[in-house]
C-alpha cells in the first residue's frame, strides 16, 4: 500500500507546478495572440515550433504568427505527464507542450482530434 | 564489527550490488532518455528530475514486481509441488503444509522458537504464511508503482505524438503495460525453473543452493 500511495503523492507534488507552468504558458500565447503581440506569442513557442511557423508562412516568427486560425478560449483542462503536456481550451481545439531548459513551450496548437483521439494523432494548425 | 560483517555477508554483498547497480541504472537511463529527448528537439533534463521521473521509475518496478512474483510463487509452489533429484524441492512424501511437530508450532515449539510459532491462534496462523504475505505485498505493491508511474510515461508519449491522454484503466489495459510485464515475467520464470531442474544434475561444490558434489542425481531435497 505504502508504495504505491507514495508514488501518486510524488507524481501529484511534481506535477502540480508543472500543470500551473504549462497553463500559464498557454495563456501567455492566447494574450498575446489577441493583442497582436507577435513577439510575445512567439516567445510562447517552442524553437522548434517557431521553425515550422517560418517554413509554412515564408517569414519570420513575430511577423507571421498573427495569421494562424485559431478559436482559442479559456483554458478548460491542463494534464501534465514526464516532460509534456496538454492543454484544453474551451473553443474545443488542445494546445500541446514539452519541457525545454527555458521553461514549457507550446511543441503544436490549434489542434482537434482526426480520429480516435488517443490512437490517431491530432490535426494541428501549428506543430513542430 | 569484523563478526558481524562475516555473519551477514550474503545480505550486505548483495544489499552493496543491489545499490551500485541501482546507481548505474540511472546514470544510464538518464543519459538514454536525454538521448530521445534530444533526438526529439526538446532540451535535456537534470539527472535529479529523471530519477523522480515516471521513465526512471517504471523501469525499476517492473523489474522489482517480477523479481518478487518470481519468489513468491517458489515459496507457494515448493510447499507442493516436487521436483525429484532437485535440492530445491522437498522430499517426495511430504508435500503440503506439513504437521504441527513437523513444523514446531503450537505445543511443539522449543525454547528458542519465535514467539508467535508458540500461540497456537490467528498469529500462528499469521506467523506461519508471514513470508508469503510480505512477498505478495512487495509484489503487487510494485506491480501498482509500475501501473502508474509507467501510466504517466505512456502519456508522455502520447501528448509527444499529439494524441489524447489514456485512463489508467486504459493503459493496464495497454500492449504496453503487458509487454513490459510478461517480458519480465518469462524471464523470471525460466530461470527459477531452469535452477530447480539443472539442479539435478549439476552441482558447486559448497552452496547451499547445489547438493554436495558426490550426492546421486535421484537423491531429492536434502537427501544425500
Amino acid at each position: 500500500m505504502l508504495l504505491p500511495l507514495t508514488a501518486l503523492v510524488l507524481a501529484g507534488c511534481g506535477q502540480s507546478s508543472d500543470r500551473a507552468a504549462a497553463r500559464a504558458a498557454t495563456e501567455r500565447f492566447l494574450t498575446a495572440f489577441r493583442a497582436d503581440d507577435g513577439a510575445a506569442a512567439c516567445a510562447a513557442l517552442s524553437s522548434e515550433t517557431r521553425k515550422a511557423l517560418a517554413r509554412e508562412e515564408s517569414g519570420p516568427c513575430p511577423e507571421t504568427v498573427g495569421a494562424l486560425e485559431l478559436d482559442g478560449g479559456a483554458v478548460t483542462k491542463v494534464q501534465v505527464a514526464v516532460t509534456n503536456a496538454k492543454v484544453d481550451l474551451a473553443g474545443g481545439e488542445s494546445v500541446f507542450l514539452s519541457e525545454q531548459a527555458a521553461g514549457w513551450r507550446i511543441s503544436a496548437l490549434g489542434c482537434r482530434p482526426d480520429g480516435p483521439p488517443t490512437t490517431v494523432p491530432f490535426a494541428c494548425e501549428l506543430e513542430a | 564489527m569484523q563478526n558481524w560483517v562475516r555473519d551477514n555477508g550474503l545480505g550486505l554483498f548483495f544489499g552493496a550490488i543491489f545499490l551500485a547497480t541501482l546507481v548505474g541504472q540511472a546514470l544510464v537511463g538518464h543519459a538514454d532518455f536525454n538521448h530521445d529527448q534530444l533526438r526529439h528537439h526538446d532540451d535535456p533534463i537534470s539527472l535529479g528530475r529523471y530519477v523522480l521521473s515516471s521513465d526512471f521509475g517504471s523501469d525499476v518496478m517492473e523489474n522489482w514486481q517480477s523479481e518478487y512474483l518470481q519468489f513468491t510463487l517458489y515459496i507457494l509452489m515448493t510447499v507442493w509441488l516436487l521436483q525429484r533429484g532437485s535440492p530445491e524441492s522437498k522430499k517426495p512424501g511430504i508435500q503440503g503444509l506439513e504437521s504441527d511437530q513437523d513444523q514446531k508450532v503450537g505445543e511443539h515449539t522449543t525454547a528458542q522458537s519465535p514467539s508467535w510459532a508458540r500461540f497456537g491462534d490467528w498469529r500462528t496462523a499469521l506467523y506461519s504464511n508471514s513470508l508469503l504475505i510480505v512477498m505478495v505485498a512487495i509484489w503487487l505493491g510494485s506491480w501498482s508503482v509500475q501501473s502508474i508511474t509507467g501510466h504517466n510515461a505512456y502519456n508522455a508519449t502520447q501528448f509527444d505524438h499529439q494524441q489524447a491522454a489514456v485512463s489508467w484503466l486504459g493503459y493496464v489495459g495497454t500492449s504496453d503495460f503487458w509487454n513490459r510485464t510478461l517480458q519480465n515475467w518469462q524471464s523470471e520464470f525460466l530461470a527459477v525453473g531452469s535452477m530447480a531442474v539443472l539442479s539435478i544434475y549439476l552441482r558447486q561444490r559448497g552452496s547451499p543452493e547445489s547438493k554436495p558434489v558426490g550426492s546421486p542425481h535421484a537423491a531429492t531435497g536434502t537427501e544425500s
